[in-house]
């Protein structure tokens, strides 16, 4: 399967939230990356459907998706990053909603839908309103939802925001059993997530993809040039603002590892480290030059 | 498809102010139908008075006496009978009230002492033949009906109003990326609407006919709407009509509006990205002609009293001439609300699947 991303522009009045696009897609995961207001629900939707480009195409094997309809929406599975539920619905009769939406047989439906609930944790709450549920749980019948009728492609867009530690790693274990044969795109904050299911990243600033490519790939560009030492902690802050960017961390005894952007040796006793995607993300969106 | 409907009509149902909407309904139901016979009142003009349910039988009695079709006789006989046995103080005898029987024949007959005004059968109708009987029970069921239908009216606008609008708030991003989300869902939407909107106002019919029928019977049905007090704005209505004809076009009409109104609610819900601005524009679209006012000569008239507003108080409707086929202009509410029902359901399922989510 490979879902091809065309010239794909999408402009609201004279701004422009995806600009030119061009991507294309086979099995595995994809980390969407990029900044607040970069494009990456407005690239969602138009891979949903649910917008429509100013121009360019979306091909699904070399089909245009808009033409294809339902055969495209078929193979779909979307978590949007807020959506709206139906308070007096119970989580069952909530995704045998969708399930009858998306086509489900009826004797599947609720099968499938009993194991969803299993697989998110919302077991012992199949039979309780919505409406009494928290945003946590909310989020995890969202996805839940968006893994319903088994999608070839599936779009995820802040799919762990809301969830606590252990519901996180639920998910992550879930989507990576279940990414085999299937386009899965995934939108996040939340770094550790990419880390630990993306294949390969998209990284996205201002509409435009700046990188594509295998995580080893893009961050093998930045080997060599991330540093860590040990300074007091009271110097930290200080330390770390003298380059383009630097996160820190607390290593005990008043002394903090300071982990700093630099092509040359920053400091005597700093060391060379392996860069990560923190590092990557702050180098493309931290701000400051990157030349 | 079935499901799907289900589940629309679920969401229709289980949505708290509708429900509460329809309690209340049901609670002015049977307010205003326990009104009706509480308010009646009837005497002889001579021993016998009374009120309520004993009304009815008196009156009922009072007019199984003069049953059949409508003669210069009869009349004399009526004036005679409930001639006045006390001075009236000036009163003009043709607004006197003993009972539905008098009341029509004064109305009609009488002088403003109570005389004969010389009119015949024929002056005053014509040619047409006049069935009396107990015609006010069921004429006071039609215009409570009118008030009953027109709040059923106002809570359909408020039931089918969020089917699309309620769905901006979020849910539309899931449901129209479903394989079936734009095309047999929203035709589910549309389709539960209409159901819904339906066995609402059958539940309501249903309920007040056998609730009248309880109370009247079926006395009067075969009787002309013509020979009734002037109190009801029936009395209007220029065909010789029997009561049992006119609750037919009544509640005929009040089905044509409810497939129009949901037509038209459903096409504001999908254009309309807040409930609240869905519920208030469809309001103002169901109630706007009330305030056009128009002359029964102007041409837009015709127009004006096809409008759902109008078919539910029927009376302004049902007073427009009669077609070659002997057939009541009020018929044309059906195309109408054919049309509106298509028309509304086809463009809502249309601008709901072709927005963008935002």
């Amino acid at each position: 399967m490979e879902l091809q991303i065309c010239n794909l522009t999408k402009q609201y009045g004279k701004k422009t939230a995806v600009d030119q696009m061009n991507l294309t897609l086979t099995s595995g995961i994809y980390g969407l990356l990029g900044e607040n207001g970069a494009g990456k629900t407005t690239l969602m939707r138009l891979l949903c459907g649910i917008q429509k480009p100013s121009s360019g195409r979306i091909l699904l094997n070399g089909k245009d998706a808009c033409s294809m309809g339902e055969g495209y929406r078929r193979l779909l599975g979307y978590l949007p990053q807020q959506f709206g539920c139906y308070g007096d619905f119970s989580a069952l009769d909530f995704l045998l909603y969708l399930a009858a939406l998306k086509g489900v047989a009826k004797k599947h439906a609720e099968k499938q839908a009993e194991e969803l609930l299993e697989l998110v944790g919302l077991a012992d709450k199949r039979k309780s309103k919505i409406r009494t549920f928290s945003g946590g749980m909310k989020q995890r019948l969202g996805i839940a939802q968006a893994l319903l009728g088994n999608p070839r492609i599936l779009i995820l867009d802040e799919p762990t925001a809301g969830l606590d530690p252990r519901e996180r790693i639920r998910f992550r274990s879930l989507i990576g059993a279940c990414s085999r044969d299937r386009i899965i795109l995934l939108s996040t904050h939340i770094i550790s997530d990419v880390e630990c299911l993306a294949e390969k990243l998209i990284l996205m600033k201002a509409g435009k993809v700046l990188q594509f490519g295998k995580m080893e790939e893009i961050t093998a560009g930045m080997d060599g040039m991330i540093w860590e030492c040990i300074v007091p902690s009271e110097r930290a802050e200080e330390y770390a603002s003298g380059y383009r960017f630097g996160s820190v961390r607390n290593a005990g005894n008043d002394r903090t590892v300071v982990r700093v952007f630099s092509k040359r040796m920053p400091s005597v006793g700093a060391v060379q480290v392996k860069p990560d995607l923190e590092d990557l993300y702050l180098y493309y969106f931290g701000g400051g030059d990157r030349t | 498809m079935r499901r799907m409907i289900t589940f629309e009509f679920r969401k229709i149902f289980t949505r708290r102010i509708p429900v509460l909407g329809m309690g209340i309904l049901l609670l002015f139901n049977l307010l205003f139908l326990s009104s009706v016979w509480r308010s009646m009142y009837a005497t002889d003009g001579r021993e016998a008075e009374a009120t309520g349910m004993q009304a009815i039988t008196l009156d009922k009695r009072i007019a199984e006496k003069y049953e059949g079709v409508l003669t210069d006789k009869k009349v004399k006989q009526m004036l005679e009978d409930f001639r006045p046995t006390t001075d009236l103080h000036g009163m003009n005898a043709a607004y006197l009230y003993q009972n539905s029987t008098q009341s029509a024949a004064y109305a009609r007959f009488s002088d403003i002492d109570g005389n004969w005004n010389g009119l015949t059968v024929r002056d005053v109708y014509g040619d047409e033949k006049i069935q009396i009987g107990y015609v006010y029970g069921w004429l006071s069921v039609s215009q409570e009906l009118v008030r009953i239908f027109f709040m059923l009216m106002l809570l359909e606008i408020l039931m089918v109003a969020p089917v699309f609008s309620g769905e901006y708030g979020g849910a539309d991003s899931l449901i129209l990326t479903t394989r079936y989300g734009k095309t047999r869902g929203t035709a589910a939407k549309v389709a539960a609407a209409f159901l819904a909107a339906f066995l609402l106002t059958l539940f309501f019919v249903v309920f007040d006919l056998t609730a009248a029928f309880a109370v009247f019977g079926s006395e009067g049905l075969d009787c002309s709407i013509r020979f009734a007090p002037s109190e009801f704005t029936e009395y209007y209505i220029p065909f010789n009509l029997t009561c049992g004809q006119l609750l037919g076009y009544q509640i005929l009409l009040i089905f044509t509006c409810t497939f129009a109104v949901t037509g038209m609610t459903l096409f504001v819900s999908a254009a309309c990205r807040s409930q609240i601005a869905a519920l208030a524009v469809s309001l103002a679209v169901f109630a706007a002609p009330m305030i056009c006012n128009i002359s029964e000569g102007d041409p837009l008239y015709r127009m004006i009293v096809l409008t759902p507003v109008y078919q539910v108080q029927f009376i302004s409707l049902m007073s427009v001439d009669q077609m070659k086929n002997g057939l009541l202009y009020a018929v044309w509410a059906l195309p109408e609300a054919f049309v509106l029902a298509a028309v509304g359901g086809g463009c809502s399922r249309k601008i709901f699947a072709g927005h963008q989510v935002s």
